[in-house]
């Protein structure tokens, strides 16, 4: 995604392809430069490693009990052979869940669609976020007004319960969480683009374009939004981490992934009886959830403190 | 200031018919007969005609949202078929946990998070900072119902037979009755009338109501039982809090004035205190602010957690039982208590800060 | 500023004293006032119906004098004393139910004869009963009795195991060990007189299949479910009801497990590859269904692996899933259970099947229905044998469930706790119990209950509480499920068992102080006998027990 819209700024005049590559750079020199960012940015790299291999890496199927198949009884502690479980048992390094399935591997696939989740969701939200708030700035008016306005009911909810709300309507499961998800985070993004849209509307170079007999879309995609890129991607790289707490709370609630899903809110909800007697089926989902968010929280901490122009004279 | 707070109260007017719209909205868009949805299956086609009628369900859609208005006004949300009582007093039953618990979640945040900020703040870069800081990432990015477990876990089987073991579910412990503040005053009430329910709704926040009953074998108990949830739903708050409060705090720290207070020969406890404090509160204000949608939203899962009757507990139910009614009324309820807590934010914000009244 | 605050608080502190000073605490109710209600005379009264052709098993009931009420019947039935003796059919006071209506107010405070009475349901937390003192029989021993409840087997345990709590309901499988090694607290196991089954609907294709309601029977490993998900006492079912039931599991037994018979069976039926459909449940414990949604993920795995079935979960609130199932809505397999509220196979079989019996399978099947209507009416074991027999065989045949377990269950109590005790029924009787020196019992269950008006509740967690409060005119032996005269001293049959008459005990009295007599009796009967009875109402109207053990209702609405 981020791929996709650098590429558009390449691909444009000289002078804007040469500032964006340079703002890259620089970003990237400031960002190595912190530390935090730095470690959200490994944790990142070993989870999207772990979600594309994960049916290599994975020692067992996730949806296939073992019942039949392995010696091992449901909600079996964790047994890993380096550290001293005898050889004789077979190796569950996070244990067996309630359904005697290998939580280690189920736990390797939920990162597959936690960040599926965080990357769609927000996906769905920029794009439609772009348009309104695009719209709104650039036509003004009562257009603007109107959308604006909606977005501010929208934040008028308490996200979560919004999202619950949405779901009541469409139904439980996973696309419908995310639909709902995605819905109730559209106004952060409009509120960016309209932001970064207002602040260079009625600069030359704008106006230069409309001169020459610009299209809006083409002022509007070539001009205008390559400006609210930097806030955007902030804001995204944020988003990310709240749209996949909120899918691992509705899962939890179990509107959202529907078993035998290794989702990991959904495996979490589903252990949640046994915390007291099985507390590593709950642990460790959880942990895996914090962990994400935790990485795409500093990463988006690290990119709104390398991409601030006031930081600038500072590198 | 007059001026502000009604020009704010004007401002808030179309959001509020916007949520209004949306759970009307929503309310339409429910799959299948709306007057089934509500009323439950086993309506009669007359109990049905008679419920359409009455919502004007078979008039235009500009109609009905004219009548949808005028029912909320009226704060008349019908009856939940789920529970067979009225939705009000649901409300009433159900709304004063929620706040208790949110309130508790707040207090908690703001006793921690500022004192933390303001420390790390001021002894920047020390292990103090970085634990604080460390702790504040850490605090945003945990799910709130897994944190809500784990403390379960902690304080109710691993700290069990310490001083510090703390209840893992409920709001009392079994056995304890309170009787309502009303009661214990011997006020003369008429069960049903507003008056009643608004005391009503005071009496059902167990520490409220201990407090004015002076029940303090109650207040103990309540007490108890509140930490763990507010603990747990506090912590995000608590996280960004901190956060704002050190940031803030640095921001005031630099500045010519208390370099001048310093100066002066001034302690660095006046200095921190008098001078940096209380300019740094101002963006707290909007942070506390922007936390509450959070606390709402989240109480939904803490209730679930620690198995509390509050709005979220039953939003829960009512969605499992596709009690639509209930849906939609909580909805606009606790939308339109979060707006006008944004208000009060809003006016808090100006008279805490006098430019803002002027822009 | 700081000043003004701090009179506001002390103006505000001194103001509560004062009136909290003033107030003074009320004094406690002995037991139930109702403002407005009058106790009114003993009339005599009889409700007839014209004919026996409206499908149902009562012909008239009557309060005959003050201390005496005969039924009717239509049939013979020797079942009717362990019919009669369950909580659905108990007695509250006439004026009662008139004056609310048999609705509303009478939901959340029944007024009964029962040990204790209810003090107060806070909803959602608890729900308090104080011992009512002008109980007839033994008093209860602890004055205080509360019930609480949390759907998670864990956090009861844990309340147990803090001391929160006195006793807990269904320890989960995994903990009854833990319990068992715990100095200090006892288990007390549960016979599993319950059955656990995959229910399925006859009107919705494929189900409407015979063959392919066989193959999946054949294709579920039933024992590899009892294994890894019941606790210690369960047992596999081979027949739909437990064999500690009176001629429960005679006739053949259920079809062994074999995927690749089942397969074939599949494929004759058109179905080589397989289908898509839904399985529903309710994610709620109860006894023959400990673990809830992990036999359902087991089920979904065993048939995706033995049949190809891709079957969708969808969890449905516990009510709401009830409905469904009753009404004949769910369209897929269903995961349900069915515990024994008396000892007969009636309660079982014709329940679920027989004539009276709901839509929660489609379309009933004649030759089960025939039997268990003919067994219905013959008094002894004997004689019903081979209607049984016929009756269960015809269930292997025709598949309207796979019956799967019979799930053991139990409570655990503090090892202080005298007279604990886990019922067959899941009755538990509170008042025998206590805790030497300890005033209130806190007994920690599954759920909370939906309303405590029973006559028109089918759930267990419902039922528990109203048999703390509410007494019928027989009642079942503590712990066990002999039957013993309760509101009644004494009863006695005509020769063919269709005219039963019951001697009521004398000064009994209600809760709100009103003294117990046959037209109390006959009035909490008939309001849900006759469909078209003004107090014919109740939480859903549905009053689902009544049909199901006495068959059609009077004056029932032609659908």
């Amino acid at each position: 995604m981020t791929q996709e819209t650098s590429s558009v700024a390449v691909l444009d005049a000289e002078g804007i392809s040469l500032k964006s590559v340079s703002l890259w750079n620089i970003t990237l020199r400031r960002l190595r430069r912190r530390k935090s960012a730095l470690i959200g940015l490994t944790i990142l790299a070993i989870l999207t490693f772990i979600a594309l291999t994960a049916q290599w890496l994975a020692p067992y199927d996730p949806y296939t009990p073992l019942i039949g198949i392995e010696d091992v009884k449901a909600r079996e502690a964790p047994c890993i052979h380096a550290l001293g479980c005898p050889p004789s048992k077979p190796q569950h390094i996070l244990g067996v869940d309630g359904n005697v399935r290998d939580q280690f591997s189920r736990l390797l696939y939920g990162a597959r669609l936690s960040l599926m989740i965080g990357f769609s969701t927000v996906t769905f939200a920029i794009i439609i976020g772009t348009v309104l708030g695009a719209l709104g700035g650039y036509l003004g008016g009562w257009i603007d007004n109107v959308i604006m306005r909606l977005m501010d009911v929208l934040l008028a909810f308490p996200s979560l319960l919004l999202a619950i709300a949405i779901v009541t309507v469409l139904g439980p499961g996973l696309i419908n969480a995310l639909l709902a998800i995605g819905i109730v985070s559209i106004p952060a993004y409009a509120r960016v683009v309209r932001a970064s849209v207002l602040s260079v509307r009625e600069m030359d170079y704008v106006s230069a374009s409309r001169a020459l007999g610009g299209s809006m879309t083409q002022i509007l995609f070539r001009r205008i939004l390559p400006n609210a890129l930097t806030p955007l991607i902030v804001q995204g790289t944020l988003g990310i981490a709240t749209a996949i707490l909120d899918a691992a709370a509705l899962s939890f609630l179990g509107l959202g992934a529907q078993p035998p899903t290794p989702e990991w809110g959904s495996m979490l909800g589903a252990e949640r009886n046994q915390v007291f007697t099985a507390p590593h089926l709950v642990f460790f989902p959880g942990i895996a959830i914090a962990l994400t968010v935790l990485a795409f929280n500093l990463l988006g901490d690290g990119l709104r403190d390398a991409l601030d122009p006031r930081l600038a004279h500072v590198s | 200031m007059t001026t502000y707070i009604l020009r704010r109260l004007l401002s808030s007017i179309p959001v509020l018919l916007g949520i209004l719209f949306v759970t009307f909205a929503l309310g339409r868009w429910i799959p299948g007969d709306p007057c089934r949805a509500i009323l439950g299956e086993k309506a009669t086609d007359a109990v049905c005609d008679e419920f359409i009628h009455r919502h004007g369900l078979d008039r235009p859609v500009h109609v009905q949202f004219g009548y949808y208005i005028r029912e909320v006004a009226q704060g008349d949300f019908g009856r939940s078929f789920r529970f067979s009582k009225s939705v009000n007093e649901l409300l009433v039953e159900r709304l004063p946990i929620t706040i208790e618990l949110s309130f508790a979640a707040l207090f908690v945040s703001i006793i921690v998070g500022i004192p933390l900020g303001v420390i790390s703040a001021v002894r920047h870069n020390s292990w103090v900072d970085v634990l604080t800081m460390l702790w504040a990432n850490i605090g945003v990015s945990m799910p709130v119902f897994w944190l809500g477990l784990m403390l379960a876990y902690i304080f109710a089987l691993a700290l069990k037979d310490t001083p510090f073991q703390l209840p893992p579910s409920g709001r009392l412990s079994p056995g304890i009755i309170t009787v309502p503040f009303y009661e214990v005053w011997n006020l003369p009430l008429q069960r049903g009338t507003f008056f009643y329910g608004i005391l009503d709704f005071v009496a059902r926040m167990n520490i409220l109501n201990s407090l004015l009953s002076l029940n303090f074998e109650v207040l103990r108990d309540a007490i108890r039982h509140l930490i763990l949830p507010a603990l747990a739903l506090g912590t995000i708050p608590m996280a960004l809090i901190a956060r704002m409060t050190r940031s803030s705090m640095l921001e005031v720290l630099g500045q010519d004035y208390i370099r001048t207070a310093r100066a002066k020969g001034l302690r660095q406890r006046v200095v921190v205190m008098k001078h940096a404090f209380r300019n740094a509160l101002l963006p707290l204000v909007t942070v506390i602010g922007l936390s509450l949608g959070g606390l709402l939203g989240g109480a939904v899962l803490t209730e679930t957690v620690f198995n509390l009757s509050g709005v979220g507990r039953i939003l829960y139910d009512a969605i499992t039982a596709r009690d639509y009614g209930i849906v939609q009324a909580f909805t606009v309820v606790i939308a339109i208590f979060f707006v006008v807590l944004n208000l009060l934010v809003d006016i808090s914000y100006a008279y805490l800060d006098p430019r803002i009244r002027l822009d | 500023m700081k000043r003004n605050l701090f009179a506001v608080l002390s103006v505000f502190v001194l103001a509560s004293l004062m009136l909290a000073a003033c107030g003074g605490g009320g004094a406690q109710p002995a037991a139930i006032t109702i403002e407005g209600l009058k106790e009114k005379d003993f009339a005599p009264v009889k409700y007839e119906a014209p004919n026996c052709d409206y499908g149902g098993e009562f012909k008239s009931m009557e309060a005959v004098d003050e201390s005496t009420v005969r039924f009717t019947l239509c049939v013979p039935d020797p079942a009717f004393p362990s019919k009669i003796a369950f909580s659905a059919f108990a007695v509250q006071p006439k004026e009662y139910l008139e004056f609310t209506g048999a609705t509303g107010a009478i939901l959340e405070q029944p007024i009964g004869t029962g040990p204790y009475y209810v003090a107060q349901w806070e909803r959602g937390n608890q729900l308090i009963f104080k011992r009512f003192d002008a109980y007839w029989g033994e008093k209860a021993k602890t004055p205080t009795l509360v019930f609480r409840w949390g759907s998670e087997s864990a956090q009861r345990l844990l309340e147990l195991q803090s001391g929160t709590v006195d006793g807990i309901d269904n320890p989960a499988p995994d903990d009854f060990a833990v319990i068992e090694a715990d100095p200090n607290l006892q288990l007390k196991p549960r016979p599993a007189l319950n059955i656990f089954y995959i229910g399925m609907n006859n009107t919705y294709p494929p189900f409407d299949n015979e063959k392919v309601r066989q193959a999946i029977a054949m294709g579920i490993d039933r024992q590899r479910i009892v294994d890894n998900f019941y606790p210690a006492g369960s047992e596999v079912a081979s027949h739909f009801t437990p064999c500690a039931i009176p001629n429960g599991c005679v006739g053949e037994s259920w079809y062994e497990f074999n995927p690749e018979a089942a397969r074939a069976l599949l494929a004759e039926a058109g179905f080589p590859d397989g289908f898509k459909t839904k399985l529903y449940y309710r994610d709620v414990v109860r006894g023959y269904l400990p673990q809830v949604s992990n036999v359902a993920q087991d089920i979904q795995a065993q048939l995706k692996a033995n049949l190809n079935i891709d079957a969708e979960i969808e969890v449905q609130e516990s009510g709401t899933f009830l409905d469904n199932a009753d009404s004949g809505k769910l369209d897929g397999l269903h995961l349900l259970g069915w515990g024994a509220d008396y000892p007969d196979q009636t309660n079982f079989l014709d329940y679920h099947f027989g004539a009276g019996a709901s839509k929660q399978f489609g379309e009933k099947f004649p030759d089960i229905v025939e039997n268990l209507a003919k067994a219905a009416q013959l008094a002894s074991d004997e004689e019903r044998r081979p209607y049984y027999e016929a009756a269960n065989n015809a269930i292997k045949q025709h598949v309207p469930m796979i019956p799967v377990a019979h799930g053991g269950s139990g409570t655990a109590f503090k090892a202080a706790v005298e007279g604990a005790h886990a019922s067959p029924l899941g009755n538990e009787n509170f008042a025998v119990m206590s805790i030497p020196g300890q005033d209130t019992f806190v007994w920690m269950q599954n759920a909370e209950p939906i309303s405590l008006f029973c006559a028109d509740e089918t759930d267990g967690e419902s039922l528990r509480a109203c048999e703390q409060v509410t007494q019928s005119l027989l009642g079942y032996q503590v712990a066990g499920t002999a039957v013993e005269p309760v509101l009644a001293e004494s009863y006695e049959a005509n020769a063919d068992l269709t005219v039963w008459t019951f001697k009521l005990r004398p000064n009994v009295k209600f809760h709100n102080g009103f003294t117990l007599d046959a037209a109390d009796v006959v009035e909490s009967l008939v309001l849900q006998w006759d469909a078209a009875h003004p107090l014919h109402k109740g939480n859903t109207g549905a009053f689902s027990y009544w049909s199901g053990l006495f068959g059609a209702f009077l004056n029932a609405p032609a659908e």
